[in-house]
């Protein structure tokens, strides 16, 4: 016979009050956050807002060229706002937008490729994201004040310096974190020559900018000194900044794009990436090329001495043998794969071809015969619309790439996926508005308009004319798709639906967890032997009977 | 009672290494310091410039009875050149387990560098120059006060590190972060020879 005793009845013990905080919540997790997919998103959120103001000036600069003789009105002594206003699409778009963005994918990204669990000093990234919000607010303020380049409030402009400075100060720290993200914190197995390559062009990058932005941070410090203590007036400030997106500083904004490049095509061609270690020499030898730090203009003589000496016609035809040797790198990789056309390869192509337009009419403005064609000697292209249109087919192939980043990267970045037609149709759009807003530019500067701020024109005044307004078409294409990706970004917040882990089977570790990932990114990682560790371990899979 | 020897393979029956240390902050602290290096570097730059072309000019570069005192400048360089020496022992002692050396050498360090700041407030002192008296001499004041900054910077890294070895944090193998501060400090002193020669000798 079996006896079975009732089992003891539990006892009943009071729950101890729990010794451990609760998580912080709603804004005071955003606010109290070292994690570095809450960083990266603060930077990508403030940096799109700064995009929209950026779009705003630009258009209305855009608009202004179409009538040249009242533009002339616009731009003498008595109206510094307009020049304002024309800083300002340089100044924002290079360092409240471009940058702000970049370092913001690369905070999100970059963790999660190399493997890591956090962001290197996630404390001192939490101040870089907070020092550019104040710093970008108040560059805001000091132009509100009529103290930006060439303002008249002193106080303002002494705001505007010392925002900028800010603003700096912080994207060198963030540079820091990620560079040193990089560096040591890979997970096991990852050597150096294993990076995956979008990591690998933000360690190229942000070296490029460690060396770039402490002379500008420099060149800020001694400026607020003068003006706060020489009365120098805000004119010359411009000029003493305006070297860092001018070739060859403004090419630095072109290596992240190469980095995108190289990591979503080998994914949608479902292959390894053709000689993965000349792409990262290629890569490499573009940052080396483009240090522009000793490209300052002089403090107290002429304002470009550097101009068409060796080394600045040298990085800008130099610079094009890297990247046509990854054009035929990526062009191997494509015909050894299959194929698919997703939005974020129509990106990566729309990024590539404006680059490369930008970087061939740098390298014809380096040549000092080819003139404008203005009756009489003629002027270098340097200096006319034509060095505007360089740099905006750079910039703006950051931006597509960019884009392309957010989109590729979604399902890791907000945990949805953005809808695949209509971001397709986005990047045609951002393509056909590339080529609308700057191709004119360049013809223009051969007709004779002025760069930055546009001086009077006298010869072919109804070409250019019409050639501004085609450039404006081209601005409202792309305020089109600025805003139309943003409505696609807001939508996808908004859904429901889940992308998976891995929904373009990507090849590296950034795919191997949750979308959006857990706090600590990982629960485990695959084993890496190669620069392509998801790839790997689907043909082993496959491989195994 | 025999003794039996057994044969071992050195490579194999080793112990396994430790996994490498991921030196986070020492790869940070290299970057700050190239960032300050280049930020204090791109000042000098400017400042030399300015002083070249009012040479050029046959113009002096402080304006009239001002002159440039050497001796202030160098003691400087020889108080830096001493705190390279007292950090290095500090990271030295630290590594090998000998605290109470370590204190000594952070205390001393931290010493010389408030001995560096004296000798700059007084050359300023001596040099006795309104910040606005001339283009060049306002860039003398930005690229020194930068260095000053620098160094300030440099002795709360080296104090913190100091601290942290206080509390057992710092030993052995896991003096990182007292080699970190000294690569920081070293990058000051390396500026500091470019500004001494740039500045005080070349005048």
């Amino acid at each position: 016979m079996t006896v079975t005793e009732d089992a003891p009845a539990p006892e009943l013990v009071a729950p101890e009050p729990s010794t451990v905080a609760p998580a912080p919540a709603g804004l005071v997790a955003v606010l109290a956050s070292g994690d570095h997919k809450v960083l990266g998103r603060l930077w990508i959120v403030a940096a799109l807002a700064q995009l929209l103001l950026v779009l705003g000036a630009s258009l209305y600069v855009a608009a202004m060229r179409l009538d040249l003789a009242g533009l002339a009105n616009l731009t003498d002594s008595s109206s510094d706002w307009f020049s304002q206003i024309v800083t300002y699409r340089a100044i924002g778009g290079t360092f409240l937008v471009l940058l702000p963005l970049t370092i913001g994918l690369a905070t999100v990204v970059v963790p999660l490729q190399v493997g890591a669990s956090t962001i290197a000093f996630p404390r001192a990234a939490a101040a870089a994201v907070w020092g550019y919000l104040v710093g970008s607010g108040l560059v805001i303020g000091a132009y509100s004040i009529d103290g930006g380049p060439f303002g008249s409030s002193r106080d303002g402009i002494r705001l505007f310096v010392a925002a900028l400075a800010l603003v700096v100060v912080s994207e060198v720290l963030a540079w820091i974190c990620i560079m040193t993200t990089v560096i040591t914190l890979r997970a096991p197995g990852m050597t150096l020559a294993r990076t995956p390559l979008f990591s690998w062009s933000l360690l190229i990058a942000g070296a490029v900018w460690l060396l770039t932005l402490p002379v500008l941070a420099a060149m800020l410090v001694i400026t607020y000194v003068f003006v706060r203590y020489l009365g120098d007036d805000s004119g010359g400030i411009y000029a003493r900044i305006s070297w860092a997106f001018g070739p060859p500083a403004v090419y630095a904004f072109a290596i992240p794009v190469l980095g995108f490049i190289a990591t979503v095509v080998p994914v949608f061609s479902a292959t390894r990436h053709h000689l993965n270690r000349y792409a990262r020499i290629a890569i490499s030898a573009v940052g080396a090329l483009v240090v522009g730090g000793w490209a300052i203009p002089s403090f107290v003589g002429e304002s470009t001495p550097w101009l068409y000496k060796l080394p600045w016609v040298a990085v800008s035809f130099l610079i094009l043998i890297p990247v046509l040797a990854l054009v035929g790198l990526w062009a191997a990789t494509l015909r050894k794969g299959r194929v698919t056309l997703a939005s974020p390869l129509l990106f990566a192509v729309a990024s590539l071809v404006m680059l490369l337009v930008g970087l061939l009419a740098g390298a014809v403005q380096a040549i000092k015969p080819i003139k404008t064609l203005v009756d009489g000697p003629g002027s270098s292209l340097y200096g006319t619309s034509w060095t505007i249109a360089v740099a905006s087919y750079v910039l703006l192939s950051l931006a597509i790439a960019l884009l392309g980043g957010i989109t590729f990267w979604a399902p890791k970045l907000i945990g949805r996926s953005l809808r695949e037609g209509a971001a397709r149709g986005v990047a045609a759009l951002l393509l056909v508005g590339t080529v609308l807003w700057s191709f004119p530019d360049l013809v223009s500067g051969v007709l004779g308009q002025g760069g930055d701020i546009p001086g009077p024109v006298e010869e072919n005044v109804s070409t250019i004319e019409a050639l501004n307004a085609a450039s404006l078409v081209g601005g409202v294409f792309l305020a089109l798709a600025f805003l139309g990706f943003l409505s696609l970004v807001v939508r996808a917040i908004g859904g429901r639906e889940q992308p998976g882990d891995d929904p373009w089977h990507g090849h590296t570790l950034e795919w191997a967890t949750s979308s959006p990932p857990p706090p600590g990114n990982f629960a485990s990682l695959p084993e890496i032997t190669s620069e392509a560790p998801l790839y790997d371990a689907r043909h082993r899979e496959a491989s195994t009977p | 009672m025999s003794i039996t020897t057994v044969d071992r393979n050195p490579l194999i029956d080793a112990p396994a290494a430790t996994p490498r240390r991921p030196r986070v902050l020492f790869v940070g602290a290299a970057f700050g310091a190239a960032a300050s290096v280049l930020l204090v570097a791109a000042e000098l730059a400017v400042y030399l410039q300015v002083r070249g072309q009012l040479a050029s000019a046959g113009d002096a570069t402080f304006p009239e009875g001002v002159v440039l005192p050497l001796t202030p400048g160098s003691m400087g360089m020889v108080t830096l050149a001493m705190s390279a020496v007292t950090i290095s022992w500090a990271v030295y002692a630290l590594r090998n387990d000998d605290r109470p050396n370590a204190y000594v050498a952070v205390g001393l360090t931290l010493l010389l560098g408030v001995a560096f700041i004296n000798s700059t407030v007084y050359l300023y002192q001596q040099l006795d120059m309104a910040v606005t008296a001339s283009p060049a001499g306002t860039l003398l004041y930005i690229v020194t006060a930068t260095h000053l900054l620098m160094v300030v910077v440099g002795m709360m890294f080296i104090a913190v590190m100091g601290f942290q070895a206080l509390g057992g944090q710092l030993t052995g193998r896991d003096a990182e972060g007292m080699s970190a501060a000294a690569l920081y400090w070293f990058a000051i002193i390396v500026i500091y020879v470019v500004i001494w020669y740039g500045i005080y000798i070349t005048k």
